[in-house]
This record gives structure tokens, C-alpha cells and sequence, in this order.
């Protein structure tokens, strides 16, 4: 069996002495879509930022493309390869909806491909396309989002984190960002998916985890846990 | 109409002035909540290096401009070094940076004055590339070419350094990393270089008000700290952080200061600023032009 892009092995993180993250292993492989699924506060985002480079892990081990990247700069890590779309987006707020763009393409190895590279995003995310002069903060919900996911994007990379694409938009809106999240795992991206809702990733997800105050309490893929009654009551509430 | 013009003229050099030493002021602490006590002393440096090199070498004065930016930055980059890189990851960074930078301010004015009392006679100096009090009239007032090149540089680097952020690739990660640095880092962009840039971009400009203040004034050890001062009244009144708003804040600073000075007495001048920004911050605490509150949540 071929080595994981990422493997994530005996990590712990908290923040201040507060332990959030206990002993979470799990591998990403080549091309897969990994999900973390889990309720809000019990250390998905933790867990993604930790990977990043933007909380240094005080435990364990991650690997990257045979690379040791636990506690490296996040600007490092970007460049290996590993790209965050975080939550909450964190746009840049004052800036146009092209230079957000172009923030995403600053990395040397797709900086000179920008003008193509939007063009694509642009074919994906239409909406980016009308709002180009736009401040990123007068932006709407869903077009944050989309900002965020087509900033990602450009970044190139090895790996996506998307961090609850669908968090505090409205169904319809979270219909069009599954369905770009589906193309991707379509066109062979390796995504790595933190959601907490397990509706939106039971038929997408290669393999689910079930982070729960900081372990991963269950692993299996959505089928599995569409019948495991016990699992979902327990920590998804039905 | 006299008093008018007079109030303009005077106001818009004040204004270029402090504007050129607040915008500095102001990107350093956009970009990573930075306040430079030293400043004013980069200031004093840049009119000295000048004095210095114009006295001994005999410098073109077409490349004083550059010179004193050249020095100013260097001297900016080196603060950043042996200060603020070995306090970002503190906690109480803002506060600790300022004790840090106004100390290193306090040893670099004590050395400058020690070296100068060996190396010279007594300060002060003219500022050699003073170009004198050739003026020309505007109504019945007299405006010096001084000014007119002061103005023309102060708006050009203002101009320059507006391109910079908005044009480049790293004055666009600057500007990134100003408004959200965590993202900025996921997005590649090595902040510590982006902070060293600024904090020597912030110095150059700094030498470069230096010469303009010792065009007016003789070059003495201490001429850069009432600038410094009035160029953190200025971001203040802005709104720290916010650029623009430093820009239209240093032309209403220079112009009030001008109105009180032209019209009741030059040692009001100073006086009548601070009321000026004493009820505009109980007025908008946040400033003028701030969108922020100034405490972090």
C-alpha cells in the first residue's frame, strides 16, 4: 500500500494549558476525500489549523509528502503543498474580490499561471466573476464562502482542508458549494473535509471520522455509519 | 484674504510634513500593531547622515532625497532586528515594543549627541541643502521654493508608496497581512519579511521628513521628537492603522496649526492641536476615520 499524503499520528494541541486535541491519528491518502465529522467545539478546526502550521501541536506527529511539518511556520506549510480554507473564511476584508484572488495565487509556484488560473475559477464560481471590484466585506454570505473556496483554490497544492463549507449558509447556497466540492473529488483533488452535518458527506466522504471532545471516537465510511444507529444517536443526535 | 493664503501655505507644509512621518507610522502599525518610538530619532538621523555626507564628501543634493531614505531604511531594518523580532510572539507586544522602541530611541539620541561633541564642535547646524529664502508671492505672501519642493516630494513619495501597496505583489501581501495576518500566512506570505519591509519603508520616509524639518530648522540632536509626536496625534486622530485617513488627518493637524499660529500666536500653535484632538477622540474614540475599536478584543 502506497504511503498517505498526510498521516496525522498521535496529535495533541490546546490552547493555553486546555487541552483540546487527545491522541487523533488518521492518514489522508493520494486523490481521497477524508471527512472529520463532529459537533461545533470539540476541536475540527483545532485539528485543521494544527495541520497548517497556524497552532503548533504540543504532541505527535504529521507528516506531509514524507515530510515532518508539525510545528513548522504556516507559510511554509502552504508552500509544501497543504492549503487551508479556513473557517469563517478570513477574507481580506479591504481588499477587491480580484486581489483576494491574487492573495491566493502569491505563492511563486502559481504566481506566473494567475491569469489563466482565474479564468478557470472564474468558469467554476461565476459569481466571483461579477463581483471582481467588489470589497471582499460587502460581500454575502455564500459569496464569502465562495471567495474563500476560489481563493483556496488558486493556492494549487497537494491537499485542500475546507473548514464547514457549510457553515451559516443557506441550503441552497450549501447545494452549490457540495456540488463544486463533488468536482473536485471528480477531478482527483485530495480533500481533506471538516463537516457537521453528516447528511451533506455520507455519500461523498472515502472515510469518516467522528471527532468528539477531542478524540476520534469512530472511523468508517458513510454507509457504515448510515447504519450504525447507535453511533449517530450517540454523537450526531439521530 | 492675506491671513488666508497665508494659513494655506503654511498649513500645506505642516500637513506634508507630519503627513510623511505619520504614514510611516501608520503602516507599521496596520501591519503588525507596532509602535516606533524611535521614530523620531530616524528622523534626526536622516537630516545628520545628510549634513554629514554634504559636509565631508560633498553630496549632490539630487541625491540627498534617496540617501536619507537609504539611511532611514537601514537604520529601520536594523531596529527591527535587535527589537521587535524577539517580541512578536509576547503577549503584550504592543505595549512591550514601545518601551523597547523608545529606549533604543533614548540610546541612539545619547550617542548620536556623544559622537557629534567628538566629532564636531558644537550643534547646531544649517541644513546645508537649504535653498535659502528665494520665494515667490502668492497675493502679497511670499511662498519659498523650500516649500514648493517640500510639497512636491512629500506628495510624490505619498503617491509612490500608494502605488506600491496597491500595485505590487508585496505591497498587496502587505496589505494582506494588515487586515487578517493569519490568512495572509496561509496565502505563503513570510510576514516577518513583510514587517522588516515596512518598518524600513516607515524609516526611509522618516529620513526624508528629516531633511524637509531641518530645511526650516537647524539639525540638533533632539529635532525629530516634537515631529514624532505630532505624527502620533495624527494616526491617533485617523485611527490607527488607517492610511488614508493619517493623510487627511496630518493636512487638518497642519492646517489648525497653521490657523492658530497665523491668526492668535505662534505658541498656541501646539496647544490649539491638542484641544483639537482631545474632543475629536471623545468625539469617535476609535478616530476620525477608524472603523476599529483601538483595544484588541
Amino acid at each position: 500500500m502506497a504511503e498517505p499524503l498526510l498521516s496525522v499520528q498521535n496529535l495533541y494541541a490546546g490552547y493555553e494549558g486546555q487541552s483540546v486535541l487527545k491522541d487523533v491519528s488518521f492518514d489522508v491518502p493520494e486523490g481521497g476525500l477524508i471527512s472529520m465529522l463532529g459537533p461545533n467545539g470539540h476541536g475540527k478546526t483545532t485539528l485543521l489549523r494544527c495541520i497548517a502550521g497556524l497552532l503548533r501541536p504540543s504532541g505527535g506527529h504529521i507528516h506531509f509528502a514524507g515530510r515532518r511539518i508539525e510545528g513548522a511556520e504556516a507559510e511554509t506549510v502552504v508552500g509544501l503543498g497543504v492549503v487551508l480554507i479556513p473557517q469563517g473564511d478570513m477574507l481580506f476584508p479591504d481588499m477587491s474580490v480580484y486581489d483576494n484572488l491574487k492573495m491566493g495565487a502569491y505563492l511563486p509556484r502559481v504566481r506566473k499561471t494567475f491569469d489563466q488560473d482565474v479564468e478557470n475559477i472564474y468558469e467554476i464560481l461565476p459569481r466571483l466573476k461579477e463581483r471582481t471590484t467588489q470589497l471582499a466585506r460587502t460581500l454575502s454570505g455564500g459569496e464569502r464562502r465562495m471567495l474563500a473556496i476560489g481563493r483556496g483554490l488558486l493556492a494549487g497544492g497537494r491537499i485542500l482542508m475546507i473548514d464547514e463549507p457549510s457553515l451559516g449558509l443557506a441550503p441552497i447556497v450549501i447545494d452549490q458549494i457540495y456540488e463544486i466540492i463533488t468536482d473536485l473529488k471528480a477531478s482527483g483533488r485530495t480533500i481533506l473535509l471538516v463537516e457537521e452535518n453528516a447528511s451533506r458527506i455520507i455519500d461523498l466522504a472515502d472515510r469518516i471520522h467522528l471527532l468528539d471532545t477531542g478524540h476520534i471516537v469512530w472511523a468508517g465510511d458513510g454507509k457504515e455509519l448510515q447504519n450504525n444507529q447507535q453511533v449517530l444517536e450517540t454523537y450526531l443526535g439521530g | 484674504m492675506n491671513f488666508f493664503i497665508q494659513i494655506i501655505v503654511s498649513g500645506l507644509t505642516f500637513g506634508a510634513m507630519y503627513a510623511l512621518a505619520a504614514v510611516g507610522l501608520a503602516l507599521v502599525w496596520g501591519a503588525f500593531n507596532m509602535l516606533n518610538m524611535a521614530h523620531g530619532i530616524i528622523m534626526t538621523l536622516g537630516a545628520y547622515f545628510v549634513l554629514v555626507w554634504a559636509e565631508l564628501f560633498g553630496l549632490p543634493l539630487w541625491f540627498a532625497g534617496p540617501f536619507a531614505f537609504l539611511a532611514g531604511g537601514i537604520v529601520g531594518a536594523i531596529i527591527y532586528f535587535i527589537s521587535a523580532h524577539w517580541m512578536l510572539t509576547q503577549k503584550n507586544f504592543e505595549v512591550t515594543i514601545i518601551i523597547a522602541t523608545f529606549g533604543l530611541g533614548m540610546a541612539l539620541e545619547a550617542g548620536l549627541m556623544k559622537l557629534l561633541r567628538e566629532l564636531f564642535q558644537a550643534a547646531p547646524y544649517a541644513q546645508p541643502l537649504s535653498l535659502g529664502a528665494d520665494s515667490f508671492l502668492v497675493g502679497d505672501v511670499p511662498v519659498s521654493y523650500q516649500r514648493l519642493i517640500i510639497w512636491a516630494v512629500a506628495v510624490a513619495l505619498i503617491v509612490l508608496v500608494a502605488l506600491f501597496l496597491t500595485r505590487t505583489t508585496m505591497g498587496r501581501a502587505i496589505r494582506a497581512t494588515a487586515q487578517n495576518r493569519d490568512a495572509a500566512r496561509l496565502m505563503g506570505v513570510k510576514v516577518k519579511r513583510v514587517y522588516v519591509i515596512v518598518l524600513a519603508l516607515a524609516s526611509g520616509l522618516a529620513g526624508v521628513a528629516g531633511i524637509m524639518l531641518s530645511s526650516f530648522k537647524d539639525v540638533v540632536p533632539l529635532m525629530g521628537q516634537t515631529p514624532m509626536l505630532k505624527a502620533f496625534i495624527v494616526i491617533v486622530l485617523a485611527g490607527l492603522g488607517n492610511m488614508t485617513g493619517a493623510l487627511y488627518a496630518a493636512l487638518l493637524i497642519g492646517m489648525v496649526e497653521a490657523a492658530v499660529k497665523v491668526l492668535v500666536a505662534d505658541k498656541w500653535g501646539f496647544l490649539a492641536m491638542l484641544v483639537v484632538v482631545v474632543i475629536a477622540i471623545i468625539w469617535r474614540p476609535a478616530g476620525l476615520f477608524g472603523k476599529h475599536q483601538i483595544a484588541r478584543q
